[in-house]
């Protein structure tokens, strides 16, 4: 093996009571690698999500390996792994991802402060950080709570944490859908930037919009009913899909006004 | 129109406490009752009453006015810190009030403490599994059944075990350190049932919220989480940690009287019943004052915790997916039902009012659960206290679910009803009841009524701006639905079963208010067989006849049981 | 010829309150003025906040406007009480967001849809005039006796779709219909809306922050920004040469569109 992937997931299967939820799910995400997982609600794309950030509903049982930079957290819930196998997490619902009354500077600080920065340090960083991930002014926001900050902004400060913590892998569910067109292609770019630095972290783009996947990510599955159905480039599955249900997608897509064989035009 | 509209909620409130003082101070007049006669009769014994001694009475305290003379001179008087003079004794009120509400608040501090340590140690398996990722949902068996128990039914029991049987403590009085224990744990556990259990779920839901994900993901250390959880918890709590501060003093009124604690609820409950009006009148005000500041001080807390985000409107409020209910958990209730209906089968035929035993008559074969201290069978006593105690339980709860949806219906008008109504414990209520036509099962049902409405409004009301708030109401002018349609088509149905749950849920809780009303006297009167009554009547005999005190108390635990247990599987 | 027509439409909210006094109004519409043809496909198209849902509940009468008048076909129409707005109610109808939301929970399929009919007292057989709106999108007779929590969200899009135009309505207004929607069952709903538009002559107003959708349905845009409509000019139009930077930027946001080609 010559490089470690950020994350590693073997033959996942993931049951809620007797009802299968994924099965035999397979995917490795390298380090600055951008991978989309495409599906619609009910699919089992956001319950991936979950499984690899160790945020599954109690009653669900898994089996399976997922490895986390060489890690296995598999049985591990989030409290419970070691802080170099934590994921970094973008999520669509932004105002229930921050603590509602924690200042954005005080989230934004803690990780710094535990990657071994003193107070000061913390404070300058987390407002490099601040201004980076493209927010004006980042000393008023520092100072605000979440819920005074609009959904685009959110999805920004998330973002700043994810930078925050040093995440080798991040786990993005829907991060644009709650968002309007404009702010989305905003984060979409951002997303973009932050993933293609060098040495940057690895990317799980979780959605059901092929075009932002088409954007941002090189790589891509398609899942259906908790099964990965198709995998390949992105411009591969877009312009010549070989399963009916990519078909399915791409046909709809049409139909909603967006032209998939264009995107590689 | 629009400032019309903001004002009602204000005007609301600003009402409220205006109708509260003017009931206080018109008590008197209400009552209906001649001062003179009663402090003549409290001065001079037997003496018939001449016209001429009466008049002479009325003209000495300035009485013969009519009722707003009566009502000016009082709220003159409270500016000048005059609360008025006894009828009994014949000395200003104040003084002995103030000396009162000493100990009350000493006990108060006291049952608080031992609140808190029970809270703590309810909710600490929940934080401990929440840190720690797992399954924060419990059963919450444990503090539910802590808050179910009445305190007067503690105090009973304490008395009887601790002060009695083991010796301890000593039995009443408030002399020392020892004898504040007894009680403090009394009136503390209830309350520190109810705090524990609230505690828990707000513990319990704001782990299932996402930004524990993110900040677990994020690194942040145990302590920090444990820390913004309990921060992020509080704030919604506080009004309801301030109801049940207030709800302590109304069982503290139970607590001083079964422990002979010379607090401000035996002050209160002694005037009420010697009709001593200037002094009742000067104990309520004092109750509904500390209830008010209660109210403040818990508000004032909560704008404190929850800092700048104050500002942003509405927080999203935690919320807990449901577990699904087992089988099993009908068996307690059922259980619990079966040997209620055993008991009132056992006892109803007997008879419940003649003396046909020795008095204290051990049990045996002819009276099973032996005799109370008139020689009355107490198994028939018990029996038919079940039927007259849950049969007016039944009444006030229907009563108060109607007047409780109805209030709900309109929440702005109704908010200064309900906020001043849910922060008055029953027992206050009784004593206003009791002040204006004197102690009755009739009072007893008046005053639960009075108070057990306003949380089913909040509820409604809560359930009515949710469902305005939803697509399928806002959008029903457009479809050619009115306002007024709209209260059978959406809102009732939306509200009406849930809010019926709940009030029938209550009915084991106004079963226990209304024997507590028994127990304190004011409520049924001798020789009507109604458990706080049986409870009460047994009570001075507990060292000769324990069994006598401890049926209605495994009655009464037997129905708080009930009730939790019904509100458990509800809450499923 | 208009049908439906707005002028200088203002409203503002108050602002978030501040300790013991009011924070300032803000503006959410400053003065828009637009019209409407029979018939018409018109998008109307903003980023959130833009006042684009605004200006719609205005045009439902729902919202009571600080300045401005509607006029529909030369009547006022103002918020009021059902019965002196039964007439306007019977010409504009709503296809709202959420599509589970926004029916009753305890009413059936059947129920829902003849609502309508007979609160608005369209003269009418309700039961018969019901499945044919429901058999308009593509439900048989099989959902009339269903709740909305067994329906799907496009099986629950479509029932409100049918309850919206079972009054035959000449105008749709609907906001953001399918954003909630899967891809697929996106492209069925689009579908059933130009369907029902091109078969009925329905005029239908579309709210989207989606300028791909609207331009798969609509023949006209108007693009909202902060409050004020910037843009009007028939889809093509303004697809190929977008006049306004805030267009542009919509237009860049937005993937490659097919109704272009």
């Amino acid at each position: 093996m010559a490089v470690m992937p950020a994350l590693h997931i073997e033959t996942l299967d993931v049951f809620i009571g007797a009802q299968p939820i994924l099965s035999g799910v397979d995917l490795s995400i390298a380090a600055g690698e951008r991978v989309a997982l495409l599906g619609e609600s009910g699919s089992g794309k956001s319950m991936t999500a979950r499984a690899t950030l160790g945020l599954l509903p109690p009653q669900a049982r898994l089996s399976g390996r997922i490895t986390v930079s060489g890690c296995d957290v598999t049985q591990a819930v989030a409290l419970a792994r070691p802080a170099n196998a934590r994921p970094a997490m973008v999520t669509q619902d932004t105002l229930a991802a921050l603590n509602p009354l924690a200042s954005i500077g005080y989230q934004l600080e803690r990780p710094l402060l535990r990657r071994g920065r003193n107070r000061s340090e913390a404070r300058a960083e987390a407002l490099a950080i601040l201004a980076d991930v493209g927010l004006p002014e980042p000393r008023q926001i520092a100072a605000r709570c979440s819920p005074e900050l609009s959904g685009g902004q959110r999805q920004r400060v998330c973002i700043a944490i994810a930078l925050a913590c040093a995440a080798k892998v991040i786990i993005a569910d829907e991060p644009t859908s709650a968002l309007d067109v404009v702010t989305q292609a905003q984060v979409l770019k951002l997303l973009d930037r932050v993933t293609s630095v060098p040495g940057g972290p690895g990317l799980l783009f979780i959605t059901h919009d092929l075009h932002a996947a088409a954007h941002l990510c090189d790589r891509t599955l398609v899942i259906e009913t908790g099964h990965i159905v198709e995998a390949g480039s992105m411009q591969q599955v877009l312009t010549e899909p070989r399963h009916t249900y990519t078909r399915r997608l791409i046909a709809s897509a049409a139909s909603c006004g967006i032209a998939c064989e264009r995107l590689y035009a | 129109m629009h400032h019309l509209d903001r004002l009602i909620p204000a005007l609301s409130r600003g009402v409220t406490l205006l109708a509260v003082m003017l009931l206080v101070g018109l008590l008197p007049w209400i009552s209906g009752r001649d001062p003179a006669a009663s402090i003549l009769r409290a001065r001079m014994g037997d003496q018939n009453p001449t016209p001429e001694t009466l008049a002479a009475i009325r003209e000495q305290l300035g009485l013969a006015s009519g009722p707003w003379e009566h009502l000016t001179q009082w709220l003159g008087g409270l500016l000048r810190c005059d609360l008025g003079t006894s009828w009994i004794s014949g000395t200003p009120v104040l003084p002995g009030i103030i000396q009162a509400l000493g100990v009350s608040l000493t006990l108060m501090a006291a049952a608080f403490g031992v609140a808190l340590l029970i809270a703590v140690l309810l909710c600490w398996p929940t934080m401990h599994r929440g840190l720690r990722g797992r399954d924060t949902r419990s059963s919450g068996a444990m503090a539910a059944t802590l808050t179910a128990m009445p305190e007067f039914m503690l105090s009973a029991l304490f008395l009887v075990v601790f002060a009695i049987w083991f010796g301890w403590f000593p039995p009443y009085g408030w002399q020392g350190p020892q004898h504040i224990v007894l009680p403090a744990l009394a009136l503390g556990l209830p309350g520190g049932g109810l705090l524990g259990r609230l505690l828990t779920n707000a513990i319990a839901a704001t782990f299932h919220e996402r930004w524990i994900a993110t900040w677990a993901v994020a690194g942040f250390t145990r302590g920090e989480i444990a820390r913004a959880v309990l921060r992020r918890s509080l704030p919604a709590l506080m009004p309801q940690i301030g109801m049940i501060i207030v709800a302590m003093t109304g069982g503290a009124i139970a607590v001083e009287q079964v422990f002979s604690i010379p607090g401000l609820g035996r002050a209160v409950l002694g005037a009420a019943s010697a009709q001593d009006l200037p002094a009742l009148q000067a104990g309520i005000l004092i109750l509904l004052l500390n209830a008010l500041m209660i109210g403040v001080v818990a508000n004032l807390i909560r704008l404190a915790l929850l800092g700048r985000a104050l500002h942003m409107g509405a927080l999203p409020v935690p919320q807990v997916h449901a577990v699904h209910a087992s089988r099993r958990a009908w068996l307690v209730p059922c259980t619990v039902l079966l040997i209620l209906l055993v008991l009132v089968a056992a006892g109803l035929p007997r008879d419940p009012f003649t003396s046909q035993f020795i008095r204290l008559q051990a049990p045996g074969l002819e009276a099973p659960l032996g005799a109370d201290g008139l020689g009355r069978d107490v198994l028939a006593r018990v029996a038919h206290g079940a039927v007259s105690t849950i049969g007016m339980a039944l009444i006030v709860t229907l009563v108060s679910l109607v007047i409780g949806l109805g209030m709900g219906l309109m929440p702005r008008l109704a908010l200064g009803p309900t906020e001043v109504t849910k922060a008055t414990p029953p027992t206050i209520a009784a004593l206003i009841v009791v002040a204006a036509m004197g102690p009755s099962a009739t009072g007893a049902m008046i005053a639960v009524c009075a108070v057990a409405w306003a949380p089913l409004a909040a509820h409604t009301a809560a359930l009515v701006s949710e469902v305005r708030a939803q697509p399928h109401v806002w959008l029903a002018p457009v479809l050619g639905v009115g306002p007024l349609r709209l209260i059978p088509r959406s809102i009732l149905p939306a509200v009406f079963w849930p809010v019926l749950r709940h009030a029938m849920l209550r009915l084991p809780g106004n079963a226990l208010a209304l024997a507590a009303l028994g127990f304190l006297g004011l409520g049924p009167r001798p020789p009507s067989s109604e458990w706080g009554l049986i409870l009460a009547d047994a009570l001075p005999y507990v060292e000769r006849a324990p069994l006598a005190v401890l049926t209605p108390v495994a009655a009464l635990a037997l129905m708080s049981v009930l009730g939790v247990s019904l509100a458990s599987l509800a809450r499923r | 010829m208009t049908f439906l027509s707005a002028r200088d439409l203002t409203v503002s909210y108050p602002g978030p309150r501040r300790f013991l006094s009011r924070g300032p109004l803000s503006q959410v519409l400053k003065g828009v003025s637009l019209s409407l043809a029979r018939g018409e496909r018109v998008g109307l198209v903003g980023v959130s906040g833009s006042g684009k849902s605004t200006l719609l509940r205005c045009l439902l009468a729902l919202e009571q406007v600080q300045g401005g008048q509607i006029l529909c076909e030369g009547r006022p129409v103002e918020p009021g009480s059902v019965s002196a707005l039964r007439w306007y109610r019977r010409l504009v109808q709503y296809v709202p967001q959420d599509p589970i939301a926004s029916l009753e929970p305890r009413m059936t399929v059947a129920q829902l849809v003849t609502e309508p009919l007979l609160r608005l007292r369209v003269d009418c057989t309700p039961a018969r005039r019901a499945e044919e709106a429901l058999d308009s999108v593509g439900l048989d007779h099989r959902f009339l006796m269903r709740r909305p929590d067994e329906l799907s969200g496009g099986q629950a899009q479509r029932v409100a779709i049918a309850r919206a135009i079972a009054t035959r309505p000449a105008f749709l207004l609907t906001d953001e219909p399918v954003s909630g929607l899967d891809m697929t069952v996106r492209a069925q709903v689009v579908q059933v809306l130009r369907d029902l538009s091109e078969a009925h002559g329905t005029g239908i107003v579309m709210v989207s922050h989606d300028i791909s959708v609207v331009a798969a349905l609509c023949h006209r845009a108007l693009v909202m920004e902060a409050g004020r409509i910037v843009e009007d000019r028939p889809m093509a139009d303004l697809l190929r040469d977008p006049q306004h930077p805030h267009t542009r930027d919509l237009l860049n946001a937005a993937p490659p569109m097919t109704a272009a080609a």
